[in-house]
């Protein structure tokens, strides 16, 4: 299992910096997306924003995507994926998370 | 998919509530479910408390949007000029990293700035606080009944989300500690918000897999 080392585990990211903290991301596809913005309102980060009429995350530089999800669940056309959840180098750097899958009750357990 | 995997799969945390009332028997329906939770040595170290004024949501916010404020301005270098903030910030942060957690972060600029509303505008809240002198651990416990009244909540077509920015105002202030007489044994351990989403909010989403050991057989292998 990865751990975090001494070193790492000795500094805190800085939050203003994109070697240290990456944020989450999420996209929306252009062609299922409509503009409804409702997106935008249910984001606990405030990291979306809708112009021309399709959403889009806002520029870098603020660590605002939680990765939570909820625009993607509560998207009326299916139009938002998640891509990557936020993550840390030194000390809250996240340990052996995986990638993220859908719940696999539904068809079995793969792989 | 079994009905009680469907809830909770599907459960997601609601930041978007229409203003109509939870209807009381909801509610204590909700809080019944949170009655049966299992808890070390059977303690039941809760003690719920419902809020469906709007009054009083509105002042709890004002106060913990104060608070958060304060620790922004104490804490935030990534304002221009604030540089010098930063060996203290990062001080703070070794000292309660679980507070200060790069998450929360952000959102307590949103939160101060009101651009957040804590409560999303929900019209019920349910503040839970623990009974300090409960088994083991009463925080636990605390989490395990919510989470019970959460996806009992979830199950009737209502919906959720856990606010724990609450805490700020009853850990900084003796005014909303004295507004609901919480005095020893009991201390905030959480709050839960309940009412009707504007739209279908719950919905499948993906997750990290997470590692996870597998001892069998005498062999042991990681699988995701």
């Amino acid at each position: 299992m990865n751990a975090i080392g001494f070193l790492e585990k000795m500094r805190i990211p800085r939050y203003d910096k994109p070697s240290h903290v990456t944020r989450g991301t999420v996209t929306a596809d252009p062609g299922k997306c409509t503009g409804c913005g409702i997106c935008v309102k249910v984001c606990p980060g405030d990291a979306l924003v809708v112009e021309d009429k399709k959403m889009k995350m806002k520029p870098p530089g603020r660590l605002d995507c939680i990765f939570c999800g909820d625009c993607m669940a509560i998207c009326p056309t299916d139009a938002i994926t998640m891509i990557s959840p936020p993550k840390f180098s030194c000390y809250y750097k996240t340990i052996d998370q995986g990638e993220p899958k859908p719940p696999r009750v539904l068809d079995g357990w793969k792989e | 998919m079994t009905e009680t995997e469907r809830v909770i799969l599907r459960r997601r945390s609601v930041r978007f509530y229409t203003k109509k009332q939870v209807p009381e028997s909801m509610v204590k329906r909700v809080i019944e479910a949170g009655r049966f939770a299992p808890s070390a040595g059977n303690s039941q170290p809760w003690k719920f408390v419902v809020v469906r004024d709007e009054e009083i949501i509105r002042d709890l916010t004002t106060t913990v949007a104060k608070i958060t404020g304060l620790f922004r301005d104490l804490l935030d270098y990534r304002r221009p000029g604030f540089f010098w903030l930063r060996p203290i910030a990062n001080l703070f942060i070794r000292l309660k990293p679980n507070d200060l957690h790069p998450i929360p972060f952000s959102i307590l600029d949103l939160v101060s700035d009101g651009r957040l509303g804590l409560y999303h505008g929900a019209p019920t809240v349910i503040l839970i606080f623990k009974d300090g002198r409960g088994v083991s651990d009463p925080d636990l416990d605390c989490g395990i009944a919510g989470q019970n009244m959460v996806l009992a909540a979830h199950s009737m077509g209502l919906g959720t989300c856990w606010v724990g920015f609450t805490r700020m105002a009853f850990q900084y202030t003796r005014k909303w500690r004295k507004f609901f007489g919480i005095r020893y044994p009991y201390k905030f351990a959480t709050s839960i918000v309940i009412g009707f989403p504007q739209v279908q909010a719950d919905g499948i989403v993906e997750r990290q897999t997470h590692a996870t050991d597998w001892y069998e057989d005498g062999k042991k292998h990681t699988i995701y």
